[in-house]
Parts: C-alpha cells; sequence; structure tokens
C-alpha cells in the first residue's frame, strides 16, 4: 500500500535543494536564449534578400521608386548570413535589440511598451480560466458519467472547438454591437484623455492597476469594461482544456488505492478529496495551466485583433508577416525568457505539490 | 468562494448597466476616422505612402494648392500667388518659376517662416534623396536625373559609394572639394532667395512642376529650417553635405516629429495603437478649422470598423469595395463616392528569368512555357481578348470602376473616349492564339503559373477570371493561379520569375507622364520589370516619344503625343488595362463638409469638416 | 479475442458519450470516404479545390444548388465535405508524429534525468519559447504554401507538448513503489519502461492527443486568418470559416443574415472536435487497467 509521506528530511536541507536547483536552472537561461535567437535566424536565413526586403517594402504601392538592390546593400541583406548573425548578437550584447520596423521604434521600448497590456490581458483572465477549468473539472468528475459530467464537458469542447475569432466576433456582435457594453480599444476617447494627461503617473503600463493607483476609478471601470469582452472570448475558448485535464487527473486519482484506504479508515469524503485527491491530481493541471498562461501571454493575437487592443501578440505577429527579424528576433528572446521562468516555477510548484518528487 | 464571486459577478454587470446615455453627436468636436495600417514615416522626405501623406499633408503647407475638387487648377498657400505665364512670374519658357512668400505665418513652435525655409526644405529634400522615397521626382524635374547619386556621378565622373561610406564620411580628402562644388555649381543655384520670393531654376521646361509642388505632395512640404538645424539635419552648408545623404529611416529626427504651418499640429503618434491625434491650431494664418481634434487610428479589422461605425464610435471608416452593401443602408450612415487617378494593369514579362518556377518545363512542349512566351505579339493580344473587362467591373468591383484604354486614368491629358481598347472577344482570341509561334503554340498547348498577392481579391479573381477563360479554348492550354505571400511575390518579381503581374499606380502628381513613364519607358518603374526585350522594344519605338511629351508645354499638343504613344501600346498589346476604379466612402450623417480630391492622400478634408445632426 | 481486450470493448460501448464519438467520427469518416460521390469535384482538376461557382464575393444563401450556399466565390457544401478528408490529414498525420517525437522525448528526459533531463528540457524550451505563430508564419514563408508545409511547421513546433507532459508524469510515476521493485529485482531499463512506467503515465497523453487531433483543426484555421495555413481555395473548414469573417456581423437590420456562413463549416469543427475527446475520454475509461475493480 501507498502513502504519501510528508518532507523528506529537515526543512532546511530542502530549502536549500530548492534554492540550488533555481540557481542551476537560471543558468542555462543565456544558453536557452542564445538557441532560441539562432533556431530563429536560421529559418529566416532560408529566405532570399529579396524576400527580406519585404520588411521595408510591405506593399505594392511601395514599389513606387524603390531602387531595390540599393536598399538590398543598404540594410546589409546580401551579406553572409554569420555577419549578419554576428551583426545582430554584437548589438544585442551592447543592449541594443535593433529597430523595430513594425513598431517604428526601437525593438526593446516597443516590446516593453506593449508587453504591460498582454501581461494585464493575460491576468485578467487566466483568474476565470483556471477557476473555472477546475472547478468545473472537480465537480464533472466527481458526478463521472453522469448527465452533469457529459453536460460540462460538451459545453467546454464546444467553446473549444470554435476558432477564437468566431467568438470573438461573436462576442463583439452581440456584446457591442447589439448591447454597447464591451466596446473594442483599450480605452474610450474621454478616459484616454486622461492617461495621457501629465496629471496621470504611469506605474506598470498596465491601465487597470495605473488608474487605481491614481485614484481614477472611472478610468479603472472604462479599462475593465474594454477588457470584458476579450476575457469573455479567451475563457470560454480556453478553459474545456483545463477542465478536462483535471478532470481526467481527478478521476484517476480517486481511484487509487490510497483513496480507497482512506476511504475504508471512514474518513470524512471531503477530507479524502481535498487533502489527498485533489493534492496528486494537481500536477498535470499545474503543468497545462502554467502552459495555458505562457500561452496565452503569446497567443492573443487574434482576440488583439477583433478587439483592436495593443499587445505582445499582433506586434510579433504583425513583425512575423513582414518578416521584420529584429522584432522577430527581440519578442523571441523576450518571450523565452518568460518561458524559461514560467516553466520554472511550475516545475517548483511540482515540488511544492508532490514532495516525493525528487528535483534533481 | 462561490458566491462571492456570482454578488461580484452582478456588481459588474450592474455597474455596467450604468451607462452614458447615447449622446446624439459623439465627440462632436473630435473627428475619428479608422483607417487600415498607419503611417511609414513623417519625415517629408521620406515617407511615400499614402497613410504618411495624409497626416503631413495637414500639419505642413505647401507653396500652392489644388482649387477645391480640380487637379488642374491652383490657389496659393504659402505663395501668395500662383506662378503663371500671364503674370511673368514663370519665365524663360518654362525654366524659371518665382514664388512670392506669405508673410506673417508661423511654424507650430512659433518661428516665422521666411524664404530662406523654402529654399532650406527643398535643398535638403534633394540632398537627402532616401532609396525608395519621393525626391525623385524634384530631382527628375529640376535636373533631368533620377536620383541624387545618378545625377553625382554623372558630374563629378566617380560613383557616389567610392567617394563616401556608409556613414557619410568620405572615403578621401580629394573628393571634399569635389563634391562642395557639386552643391555650388548645381544644387544650390536650382533653388535661391531673392528678395521675397523663391525663384526654382529648372533645366529644361517640365510640364507638371506645379503639380509637384502642389499641396498634397508631401515631399514639397514647407520646413522650418532653425528646427531642422537644432534636430541634428543638414546645417545648410556647402562642406559636409553629404553626410546627411539617405539616413536610414530610422535615423531622420522626423520621423516621428512634426513641426509645420498646417491648420493642424501633431499633438501624438501612438505607435502602440496606431493612432495619431492633431489638434488644431489656434495660430493659423488662414481660416481655422472648425475641428479641435482629429483621430486617426489604424483598425486593420474590418468588422471592428464597421461596428464602430454603427456605434457612431467614429465618424468615418475606411470601406473595401466588396463590403460596400454592409453599409448602404445603415440608419445613420452615408457613402459616398470618388475616382482616383489610379489605374490597375496586368502586364507582360518578354525575357522571363531562366530559373523560374513558374514557366514549367521552360520549353514550348505543353508542359510549360518558353521565357520569352510574350514576346510574340499574338500572345499579348491573345490574352488581350480573353478577359471579360465589363464583367469583372460589374461583379467584381459591383460596378464602380471602368475601363480605360491604356494606362492613363480618365481625368488627365491623354485620356479619350475615342482610343481603341480591346473587347471581350473569345473567338479573336482563339484566332490569335493559332496565329502565335507560327502554329505551333495551339498544336503543343502551355501551362503557366499566375501568381497573385494574397489578400487582394480584386486581383486574384482577375487572375481566375482569365483563367477559366483561355482554358476554355483549348484543353491544352493550362493556367495555374497561386496566391503567395508579399515577401514571396516581392522576391519573385524582383527577379524578374512572374511571367505576368497584375500591377497598380496612384498618381504621383495629376500628369500622364507619371504613368506613361512608369509603364511603358525602358528606364520606367514597370518598364524595367518586363524583360530584357521589352526594353529594347521600349527605346526603340517609345522613350523618344515620352521624352519629348514631357518638354512640350502646349496641352493641345501633348494631347496628341500621348494619344500616340497610347495607340502604340495598342497595336503591340504592351499590357492588359483592366480598371480605374472607383471608391466609396462611408461616414456619419452628421459629417458636413466634406469633399473630395483625387489627388489628397487619405479620405478627409479635415481642415474643411465638422459634425452635427 | 484476448479475454482483457473483449471485456475493454464492452466498457468502451457501454459509455453513452463514447458510442457517441465513436458514431459521429464514423459518420465523419463515410463523409471523407465518399467525398467524390457526394461533391464530385470537376475532372482534371485538383479535388481539394473547391470549384469558383461565381465572380462576385458576396455571400449566397442555401439554394437547391448550392445546398451550404456560397462563400468567398465557392460552394460551401463541396468545402465541408473535401474539408473532412483534409481535416483527418492534417490530424492524424500531425498528432501521430509529433506525439511520437513527444513520447521519445519526454520518456527518455524522465527516465532517466540528470543531465539527459536537463539537456532535453533545454531544447524543448527553446522549441517551446517561439511562439508558434512566429514559427509557423516565417516557416511557411520559407518553405512556401502548401498543406505538407504547414504540417512540417505543426509537427515541428507541438511536440513539445506531449514531451512535457510525459516528462512529468514519468518524474512522478518513477518514484512508485512498484517501480523501485522492480529496479531492485534488475529488471532492464527499456523493459520497466515500456512495461511499467509508460502505460501508467501515457494516460494524460492520450487525452491531450485526442484533443489535439481536434484542436489542430483549429490552428490552421488560425493560421488562416493571418493568411498562412492551406492555400487559397483549399477545401478546409477554417479556410471556409476565414470567409465569414468579414460577414459575420451581417447587414443592417438582419444580423444573422449570413448564418450559414459559420454554421456549416463551424458545425463540422465543433462535432469533429467533440466526437475526437469523447473518444478519448471514453478510451480512456476503457482500458485503464487500474479501473478494474
Amino acid at each position: 500500500m501507498l502513502e504519501p509521506h510528508g518532507d523528506c528530511g529537515p526543512h532546511g536541507a530542502w530549502f536549500a535543494l530548492m534554492i540550488f536547483y533555481i540557481l542551476r536552472r537560471l543558468l542555462f537561461l543565456p544558453l536557452t536564449l542564445f538557441g532560441i535567437s539562432l533556431l530563429i535566424f536560421l529559418m529566416i536565413g532560408f529566405l532570399g534578400p529579396y524576400q527580406r526586403l519585404a520588411t521595408f517594402i510591405n506593399s505594392p504601392e511601395r514599389l513606387k521608386g524603390a531602387d531595390v538592390d540599393k536598399l538590398v546593400e543598404l540594410y546589409g541583406l546580401n551579406d553572409p548570413l554569420i555577419i549578419q548573425y554576428g551583426r545582430w548578437l554584437k548589438n544585442v550584447l551592447r543592449g541594443n535589440l535593433g529597430w523595430s520596423y513594425v513598431g517604428k521604434e526601437p525593438v526593446l521600448s516597443a516590446i516593453l511598451k506593449r508587453f504591460p497590456y498582454t501581461l494585464e490581458l493575460t491576468l485578467f483572465a487566466a483568474i476565470p480560466i483556471i477557476f473555472l477549468g477546475t472547478s468545473l473539472g472537480v465537480l464533472a468528475a466527481l458526478h463521472h458519467n453522469r448527465p452533469l459530467d457529459h453536460g460540462l464537458r460538451i459545453f467546454a469542447v464546444v467553446g473549444w472547438s470554435f476558432p477564437d475569432f468566431v467568438f470573438g466576433l461573436f462576442v463583439l456582435m452581440i456584446f457591442y454591437g447589439t448591447l454597447g457594453w464591451f466596446p473594442p480599444g483599450n480605452l474610450s476617447v474621454w478616459a484616454e484623455e486622461i492617461v495621457k494627461s501629465p496629471h496621470f503617473r504611469n506605474f506598470t503600463g498596465m491601465l487597470t492597476l495605473d488608474a487605481l493607483l491614481n485614484g481614477r476609478f472611472d478610468v479603472f471601470l472604462d479599462a475593465l469594461r474594454h477588457l470584458a469582452g476579450p476575457v469573455l472570448t479567451l475563457t470560454y475558448v480556453e478553459f474545456a482544456f483545463l477542465l478536462r485535464i483535471t478532470r481526467s487527473s481527478m478521476l484517476e486519482v480517486l481511484r487509487k488505492e490510497y483513496v480507497r484506504t482512506a476511504r475504508a479508515k471512514g474518513l470524512d469524503e471531503r477530507v479524502v478529496i481535498h487533502k489527498h485527491a485533489k493534492r496528486n491530481a494537481l500536477i498535470p493541471v499545474a503543468t497545462v495551466s502554467g502552459q495555458t498562461v505562457i500561452g496565452l501571454l503569446a497567443g492573443t493575437v487574434i482576440v488583439e485583433t477583433i478587439f483592436n487592443r495593443t499587445g505582445l501578440g499582433s506586434f510579433i505577429a504583425l513583425a512575423s508577416q513582414q518578416l521584420d527579424y529584429a522584432s522577430i528576433m527581440g519578442g523571441s528572446l523576450f518571450f523565452g525568457l518568460i518561458l524559461v521562468i514560467g516553466n520554472l516555477c511550475v516545475d517548483l510548484s511540482y515540488a511544492l505539490i508532490d514532495p516525493r518528487v525528487r528535483l534533481e | 468562494m462561490k458566491r462571492f464571486l456570482v454578488v461580484l459577478g452582478c456588481v459588474f454587470f450592474a455597474l455596467l448597466g450604468v451607462l452614458p446615455v447615447f449622446a446624439e453627436v459623439k465627440n462632436p468636436d473630435t473627428y475619428i476616422y479608422l483607417s487600415i495600417g498607419e503611417p511609414d514615416t513623417l519625415d517629408p522626405h521620406y515617407a511615400y505612402d499614402t497613410a504618411s501623406g495624409e497626416v503631413i499633408n495637414f500639419v505642413y503647407e505647401n507653396l500652392i494648392a489644388y482649387k477645391g475638387e480640380s487637379v488642374t487648377e491652383f490657389v496659393p498657400r504659402l505663395a501668395t500667388e500662383v506662378p503663371t505665364v500671364e503674370n511673368g512670374l514663370v519665365r524663360d519658357g518654362g525654366k524659371t518659376y518665382v514664388f512670392p512668400i506669405r508673410k506673417g505665418v508661423k511654424f507650430h513652435n512659433g518661428n516665422e517662416l521666411t524664404p530662406e525655409d523654402v529654399e532650406y526644405s527643398f535643398e535638403r529634400g534633394i540632398l537627402f534623396d532616401p532609396y525608395a522615397g519621393p525626391m525623385w521626382m524634384l530631382i527628375e524635374a529640376l535636373f533631368g536625373y533620377e536620383t541624387l547619386e545618378d545625377f553625382v556621378k554623372d558630374k563629378v565622373g566617380i560613383a557616389w559609394s567610392d567617394m563616401v561610406d556608409e556613414e557619410g564620411n568620405l572615403k578621401s580628402e580629394e573628393y571634399r572639394q569635389k563634391l562642395i562644388d557639386f552643391y555650388t555649381t548645381y544644387i544650390d543655384p536650382a533653388v535661391e532667395v531673392e528678395g521675397d520670393s523663391v525663384v526654382f531654376h529648372l533645366s529644361r521646361p517640365f510640364a507638371p512642376f506645379l503639380s509637384i509642388l502642389a499641396q498634397n505632395a508631401s515631399w514639397s512640404a514647407i520646413l522650418d529650417k532653425e528646427t531642422c538645424i537644432s534636430l541634428g539635419l543638414w546645417d545648410g552648408q556647402a562642406d559636409g553635405w553629404w553626410k546627411y545623404h539617405n539616413w536610414k529611416k530610422e535615423k531622420s529626427p522626423l520621423y516621428e516629429k512634426a513641426i509645420g504651418t498646417g491648420p493642424f499640429k501633431l499633438l501624438e503618434w501612438d505607435r502602440t495603437q496606431q493612432k495619431v491625434t492633431l489638434v488644431r491650431n489656434d495660430e493659423y494664418w488662414g481660416e481655422k478649422p472648425k475641428l479641435a481634434k482629429v483621430i486617426i487610428w489604424g483598425v486593420d479589422e474590418w468588422s471592428t470598423r464597421r461596428s464602430m461605425l454603427e456605434a457612431g464610435d467614429a465618424d468615418q471608416v475606411a470601406t473595401p469595395l466588396q463590403y460596400l452593401d454592409q453599409v448602404k443602408g445603415l440608419p445613420g450612415v452615408v457613402v459616398k463616392e470618388g475616382s482616383r487617378l489610379t489605374i490597375t494593369a496586368l502586364h507582360f514579362n518578354w525575357t522571363v528569368a531562366k530559373d523560374s518556377k513558374y514557366l514549367g518545363s521552360g520549353k514550348l512542349d505543353g508542359e510549360g512555357i518558353p521565357p520569352d512566351f510574350f514576346s510574340d505579339v499574338h500572345v499579348r493580344k491573345a490574352f488581350s481578348y480573353a478577359f471579360d473587362y465589363d464583367t469583372f467591373i460589374a461583379q467584381v468591383l459591383k460596378g464602380y470602376g471602368h475601363r480605360v484604354p491604356s494606362v492613363i486614368p480618365r481625368g488627365l491629358i491623354g485620356f479619350s473616349e475615342n482610343l481603341p481598347m480591346y473587347p471581350f472577344d473569345l473567338e479573336k482570341a482563339k484566332e490569335e492564339f493559332q496565329k502565335a509561334w507560327n502554329g505551333e503554340l495551339w498544336e503543343k498547348g502551355f501551362k503557366l503559373t499566375l501568381l497573385y498577392n494574397t489578400g487582394n481579391e480584386a486581383r486574384q479573381t482577375a487572375c481566375e477570371m482569365l483563367k477559366e477563360n483561355i482554358e476554355s479554348l483549348n484543353p491544352k492550354f493550362r493556367i495555374e493561379v497561386q496566391g503567395v505571400q508579399w515577401p514571396t511575390y516581392l522576391d519573385a518579381y524582383r527577379q524578374g520569375q512572374l511571367p505576368a503581374f497584375i500591377i497598380g499606380w496612384l498618381a504621383d502628381y495629376p500628369d500622364p507622364h507619371n504613368f506613361i513613364f512608369t509603364y511603358y519607358h525602358s528606364n520606367g518603374v514597370y518598364g524595367t520589370t518586363q524583360g530584357e526585350a521589352f526594353r529594347k522594344f521600349a527605346e526603340e519605338n517609345l522613350d523618344a516619344l515620352i521624352e519629348k511629351a514631357i518638354e512640350e508645354t502646349d496641352p493641345a499638343k501633348r494631347q496628341a503625343m500621348y494619344e500616340e504613344i497610347q495607340k502604340i501600346a495598342y497595336e503591340n498589346a504592351l499590357g492588359m488595362p483592366l480598371y480605374q476604379p472607383e471608391e466609396v466612402y462611408a461616414m456619419r450623417s452628421w459629417v458636413k463638409g466634406w469633399m473630395f480630391n483625387p489627388m489628397r492622400p487619405g479620405e478627409v478634408n479635415y481642415d474643411g469638416v465638422w459634425k452635427e445632426e | 479475442m484476448r479475454e482483457e481486450t473483449r471485456k475493454a470493448l464492452r466498457r468502451l460501448f457501454s459509455n453513452a458519450s463514447g458510442v457517441l464519438g465513436v458514431v459521429l467520427l464514423g459518420l465523419f469518416v463515410i463523409v471523407a470516404l465518399f467525398a467524390p460521390l457526394l461533391a464530385p469535384p470537376k475532372p482534371g482538376r485538383d479535388p481539394y479545390f473547391m470549384p469558383v461557382v461565381t465572380w462576385s464575393a458576396d455571400p449566397l444563401p442555401p439554394s437547391r444548388e448550392h445546398p451550404f450556399g456560397v462563400a468567398g466565390k465557392r460552394d460551401i457544401f463541396y468545402g465541408v465535405v473535401w474539408g473532412t478528408r483534409t481535416a483527418f490529414r492534417i490530424g492524424i498525420l500531425v498528432t501521430l508524429a509529433s506525439t511520437a517525437i513527444g513520447l521519445f522525448v519526454g520518456s527518455l528526459a524522465g527516465y532517466f534525468g540528470r543531465i539527459l533531463d536537463e539537456i532535453l528540457m533545454r531544447v524543448t524550451d527553446i522549441f517551446m519559447a517561439i511562439p508558434f505563430l512566429v514559427a509557423a508564419m516565417v516557416l511557411t514563408t520559407v518553405l512556401g504554401t502548401g498543406l505538407d508545409k504547414v504540417m512540417i511547421a505543426l509537427i515541428v513546433f507541438s511536440w513539445m507538448y506531449p514531451a512535457r507532459l510525459i516528462r512529468g508524469n514519468i518524474l512522478q510515476v518513477k518514484e512508485e513503489q512498484f517501480i523501485l521493485a522492480a529496479k531492485s529485482l534488475g529488471v532492464s531499463d527499456t523493459l520497466i519502461i515500456l512495461r511499467h512506467v509508460l502505460p501508467n503515465a501515457i494516460f494524460p497523453v492520450l487525452i491531450q492527443a485526442s484533443m489535439r487531433m481536434g484542436s489542430l483543426v483549429i490552428t490552421a484555421a488560425a493560421l488562416s486568418f493571418l493568411g498562412l495555413g492551406a492555400p487559397q481555395g483549399y477545401a478546409d473548414w477554417g479556410a471556409l470559416l476565414n470567409y465569414a469573417r468579414n460577414w459575420m456581423l451581417g447587414g443592417y437590420g438582419a444580423t444573422f443574415k449570413y448564418w450559414y456562413m459559420i454554421a456549416f463549416p463551424g458545425g463540422a469543427m465543433v462535432l469533429f472536435v467533440l466526437a475526437w475527446n469523447l473518444l478519448g475520454d471514453a478510451l480512456r475509461d476503457a482500458f485503464d487497467p487500474r479501473l478494474r475493480w
């Protein structure tokens, strides 16, 4: 018979292990980032100089008057790959990520300006997604194979199998077109004037938080209104996966021997569920939650396009379409950083949830 | 926990219910226009797209402007008179233009406008001449060269890249004096200050010169010399001017700053939201705009633009033709029309690059086409007969467009309803195919690939229509229609790999030369991409005519010359002009004072509109 | 038939939603097989390209000639029928390939741990760090348009998810007592992985794989939205939905005027994904050895 046992060893040693583990993972960060940059550069490197030129001449109308070959020379698109990569790397090491043609400003500032918006949207969406996903998943598992279970699963899957843009347009149609509740954009005209005025101090770049910190509850509400549409879209489209994983994890755990043992011992059903079952069901759930949040951070492009919001997703998408490689590289590096840190947190949470997992 | 959330949810929705009542006219003194995309740069000497031009046009001013909706009549703007032969301000048979400069005009930062500012603006632009920029028009008009570097090479005798390196530094001191002399001999005297006027000296008469200067031509905007120098631009000196030539787009401080004399000031260009905000210039010397604020916002998704127009959160939105039915009849929305000076044509590549993958087998064996497929006039004529022009305009453009006999759009000199056009006639197409390549083509058949750039529905449909009609003539004829992303298209186009391409042109200035030169001259932007064989043809048959027509100043004579050029184009089926489109503009009914001008970049005359029920 | 399998199949078919899933999938399979009969292609043309039926871009409502209506100049019925084949192709090929790669990498990393785990996980991180859409866009620009290129992009950038999932599970299962027991008995590593570790750690991966069968169709739709995905005119549900994008808000006064543009391809997509999910769940319920009690 198996029993989950408590921490292995005195608290101090365990803590030290954690710190070492974190440090070791962080040491790999530069290597990871380097690998990312190389991978992307290789992909872009397969493109010919004229294809790369598309960044500067991005529509047929701009072919006017363009002396294409001279432009290729000017931007060094004909140089061997190594040299082009070397140039980029040299600049990065000096802290210069290059110029973003899509954002029309240096890459670093373009990313830093847009990231708070994406972060804000992600946070506001992550809460309902994780909450709904896990609680409904547990509910479904507890009512296994009964109507509630089937109903919940179908409800979730229907949302998940619609492409986001379809659902997003529905939301736009009903909640903005008909009801006028959730308008597109970041803020209304009057709210934006306030935010851009000199009295308003930008602390985090996230509109909701800054509005509260500036004591402007009206701006806060306006920002919420504009967030509601995208959050609604993202929630319905994303929570299904989490629901399923939670449900299947719970089901598996509910049948595990030690749960049966606990039940046989006569322990209160609720204790069985909360203390033993949930804890062990949580590892795949943590993985998927982490993946979802990280995915949200870079995958909000469609929602951003439809609701016309600022964000990193649409920035990177536009950069990829136009082959603005400085932006692509910079954006990917940034995202890579987030991912590594995010995965580290998820892995750490494995250890917190199930101390049996030895962090090697 | 759950109960708390339910309560929170109810509070949330309750708060939403306390919404502002729908006002009659939303944002009454702010105009909100939703566009596609955003400006490229606000530097007038770099910008060459309509989005940039739209902003530059209302923040900066030019010497003269078009009168109302006309493209042939002018009114003074920063000059006090429009130069004409009659008032003596056009002299030497059209080689000298004199512009008396208005007094009492202030830039947005308070500096006074002086003739030195005008001289500086033009000279800086010419010396700057960035690649892919618009300055070629002024350089061609004043000096007859395509680029500054060509000009320098011709006069100094050495290539630019041999004299100056990428950073703008001289490669050797011996070039310094040569370049200084170049400036003082050629550039400086071309634009001079004489008292209160600025005088332009052209190397030869150039008919459309005034159009190149008129308001809407962002490259002729007037900048403030002091501001520019303080921003680090050319200091106005002969020594060292080469350092300021051809900067990269992002290096120019003017890319996001705009200090002009215009009716609006630039408040902000928020690039994270693709939004430009303008505010009224209360010190404007002329009639002040009625609007206090203008917001030009890039919203790329049509459904979003449309719903904002419906809700009144936008006053006007960019409306692609195919969605017209969605806005016609919307309450509170009106649709207006206008016809720009633009045409779309299908042109042939007479000498396709041998490694092109769009040639099939590359031989006349039924599995491909030889690289010089289109050098046979019968093939070109056959294609010209095989396109159903009228059905295309009726169904794809919904009637918003009309045919043009050649590349000159309606509204310009040289256009004539009487010029011959190819009708849609499959019988004749068949005949021509049978004559092509000594009859071999009809026997063996052919296979080629037509590319279009994804995102452009009209062009895609045109390719598909052509394919259907031609394939119906002979089962051995096969045309594959493929959509590719823009970078791939650009690459193929540039390397001469496309056997044929559909391409449009929007007038830089309202003169036939702008179109004819582009499409038919051996050095034209599109002329160079139609293959070696075409260039030879153009050199022998068209170049001289085209050059004469631009130097002629008598409109009647020019009309005759351009008609002759177009007849040659027709007889040799040099290209297939498909249509001149009309545009539709959807706006709220509370917009008043809206006016159309074909040369205006952007869709709104912000200085003249206002909003009221 | 083995006793176990028979019992498992019986369990499978007694589960209502599982049966529904199988039935739905069966229907799709029939449609895919009989596509040439249901929607005959024009002779001499690639049947996967929807034929152009009208020149105007306006959508047309369902009629006798076009039972599902016309969108983007193409017959929706034809698109939905042949799109079924496309959906299966993408789903099966990509899921199989990426799950196989993911399982391989994840198992190695999870079981052997230490340096191998570290290296493999870094490589995984690198691939995951690139936003999928970015990678897909760049890759399809480089490789050219075409369904096969899209599938390559999908495989190359999706094997990481099963890899991580299985690694996580293996990390956990590895410590279970019966594994430690087997090890101490001297059973070889490979055997342990194949017979003990994998079967116990594999279920979330199966679930994930079944979700991905359907989700790949959705990802392809997202790619269409961004102008990538299948080439223009290819029979693909996502491409059909993409035509609806600019008409969804309806004409004035008739918000649902163009309902058919979404209903048919959208319905097909939802049912397809639903079917795979139901099947995946039911399979897991049926074949989980520890469910036997």
